[in-house]
């Protein structure tokens, strides 16, 4: 069995690798320092297992996931962190483990035999989707940024410079910064991720960073467009309007 | 002072609530035959006296508040009593006074005599008056106690904020701890002797930190001691990562400051500078006397990446280090947060004050 063992600090990795000598089965392919390594490592030695921190600079541990899931990767995962226990409590639910830092021998070989039961047989119920995952972890707290793999670049988002978002079929057009970006996810999935006083879905087919909202304009009687502050119009559908009116109001 | 002197507003009130009853006398007095002029020119002036001669019910209720035992009840109401009477009396005194003298006046001949036949209801009139003032200064002296005890209230909420705020500092970041703890069983494996340091290390850094939490204020030495603990161990965990730059000038090592105002900014800069940048960087602190000021710096090398705060968009962390110094020194300190596109940098500014 090949593994990678993510994270950001040396002494944390060695442990892991420590804990790795007593089972001469599982080859440690690559030790990554963060997730960039990580996405390169992983797309050069297919890694059955990973060990991921979470907390690590420009790309966190669940982003590491997204982004492999992405390129159609989704090995077995230990989450190895000092984050917060009550929000990985969860995880068990999903077959997805989790050691807490510091652990024990017991503990990890606990762990590691469940990855292997995982890698060997494919489960009938697969785990869910790292988003999904991360959603849990965040306990309620909206999304902070957006990452997105296109070819060999990634593409991390703070979410104060997204501008908008349109849906395209199963793809999300983000706008930001003058740029667009092509992302697999829909329109409906990255809606309940966003901060809703932050973004409002003005369109079947649009989200709209409030931030960004100048003025709203009545063209015919049924049609209003949004006006952006780089003078970009969207349109905005009755239900739409009414969701901002609510807004409005509330302030 | 008496509450109705205290502005402008509140006497204009008072008085204005007296021109009914000026007008109320000069209907009466209608009523018993006297011309307009007389009932006017009596019921004005009399009234002005007995507004300003009634402020002084105040003092005497503020002096002897309300008893709620029986026997305490009637003897008030007996004090009561008799100043009423003493004061319808003297009202009336007044009236009879002022008739004299506005019989001077052209057309107002005719009212000494017209008073002296209205002095027992001018009487009546003036002991009902004086206890509607002792009633409205009872009022008065109620509602002041009300709002007193609301401010209390208020005081002592600020004082268990700041309990809470104990609380929380003595409280140890978990993270941080796990994360140690997690160095700590690796070096055990393959470095015993640093192992042993970093125990060493750990346990002087919650030794510091919890002593700490019991005081307001400390000097800055012990400050900087325990940011030193903290570092050596941040940078057992981060290596290579963590490079340290602290130029402390002696002088200001004895300065008064309120207790875990440094730790804070020391432990933001790692979290979110240094733990943020896969290459790490320096962290730069620095203490100067500058004219009797001590300038206190924490700088880090931030994500460029990341967008940076907007405005007073402070962590909650940094909004209670703000807030803990200008509460203890108020405008002769200075906080300043400024967040440059690869620098975040604190800077304090307060005054030193050493130990006595």
């Amino acid at each position: 069995m090949r593994a990678l063992i993510i994270d950001d600090e040396d002494l944390a990795r060695a442990v892991v690798r420590q804990h790795l000598e007593a089972h001469p089965d599982v080859e440690v392919a690559a030790e990554c320092a963060n997730g960039f390594e990580a996405l390169k490592a992983a797309a050069q030695h297919q890694p059955d297992l990973i060990f991921l921190d979470i907390q690590m600079p420009k790309l966190d541990g669940f982003e590491v996931l997204e982004l492999l899931e992405a390129e159609g990767r989704r090995p077995a995962v230990i989450f190895v962190t000092a984050y917060d226990q009550h929000a990985l409590r969860a995880f068990e639910a999903h077959a997805v483990d989790y050691l807490l830092k510091p652990f024990a021998k017991e503990r990890f070989d606990a762990a590691l035999a469940k990855a292997r039961l995982l890698v060997a047989a494919q489960p009938a119920v697969p785990p869910p989707p790292a988003a999904e995952l991360a959603a849990t972890a965040r306990q309620g707290r909206p999304l902070e940024r957006i990452v997105v793999k296109d070819g060999p670049k990634v593409t991390v988002i703070h979410l104060d410079r997204l501008d908008w978002v349109q849906a395209q079929d199963d793809y999300v057009l983000l706008r930001t910064e003058g740029k667009s970006i092509l992302k697999q996810q829909t329109l409906a999935s990255l809606e309940t991720q966003l901060d809703p006083a932050r973004f409002i879905r003005i369109h079947r087919s649009y989200i709209l960073n409030l931030d960004r909202l100048v003025r709203v304009e009545q063209d015919t009687k049924e049609h209003r467009d949004a006006v952006l502050r780089d003078g970009t119009r969207l349109p905005v559908s009755r239900a739409g309007y009414q969701r901002l009116r609510e807004l409005w109001e509330d302030a | 002072m008496h509450p109705l002197l205290v502005s402008r507003a509140r006497l204009g009130t008072y008085l204005l609530g007296w021109v009914p009853i000026a007008l109320l006398l000069a209907g009466i007095a209608r009523s018993q035959g006297w011309n307009w002029l007389e009932a006017t020119s009596l019921a004005l002036p009399l009234c002005l006296l007995g507004a300003l001669l009634f402020l002084g019910t105040w003092y005497l209720c503020r002096a002897m508040p309300l008893q709620n035992t029986v026997d305490g009840l009637a003897t008030q109401s007996a004090v009561w009593g008799t100043a009423a009477l003493l004061m319808g009396g003297l009202w009336a005194g007044l009236a009879w006074l002022l008739a004299r003298v506005l019989a001077w006046l052209p057309g107002l001949g005719a009212l000494p005599q017209r008073v002296q036949l209205a002095l027992p209801v001018i009487t009546g009139l003036g002991i009902l008056l004086y206890l509607a003032s002792v009633a409205l200064s009872y009022l008065m002296l109620a509602q002041a106690r009300a709002l007193e005890a609301e401010r209390k209230g208020a005081e002592l909420q600020l004082l268990a904020q700041e309990s809470e705020l104990k609380a929380l500092r003595a409280q140890l970041n978990p993270h941080f701890l796990f994360n140690s703890l997690n160095s700590l069983s690796a070096l055990t494996a393959v470095d015993p002797v640093r192992a042993r340091e970093m125990c060493v290390l750990l346990s002087e850094f919650l030794r510091r930190s919890l002593g700490l939490g019991e005081r307001r204020l400390v000097a800055l030495r012990e400050e900087l001691d325990l940011a030193r603990a903290y570092l050596a161990i941040e940078q057992i965990r981060f290596g290579s990562r963590l490079r340290l730059d602290l130029t402390v000038d002696p002088a200001t090592e004895p300065a008064l400051l309120p207790t875990l105002l440094l730790q804070p900014l020391v432990e933001n800069a790692i979290k979110h500078g240094i733990a943020a940048l896969p290459e790490g960087g320096t962290l730069v602190l620095t203490t100067e006397l500058v004219e009797g000021h001590v300038i206190l710096r924490v700088e880090n090398p931030r994500d460029s990446d990341a967008p940076t705060p907007q405005g007073l968009g402070l962590g909650l962390g940094l909004r209670q280090v703000r807030q803990r110094l200008l509460g203890r020194f108020g405008s002769r300190a200075r906080f300043e947060a400024t967040s440059l596109a690869e620098t975040h940098r604190v800077t304090l500014v307060f005054p030193l004050e050493t130990e006595p």
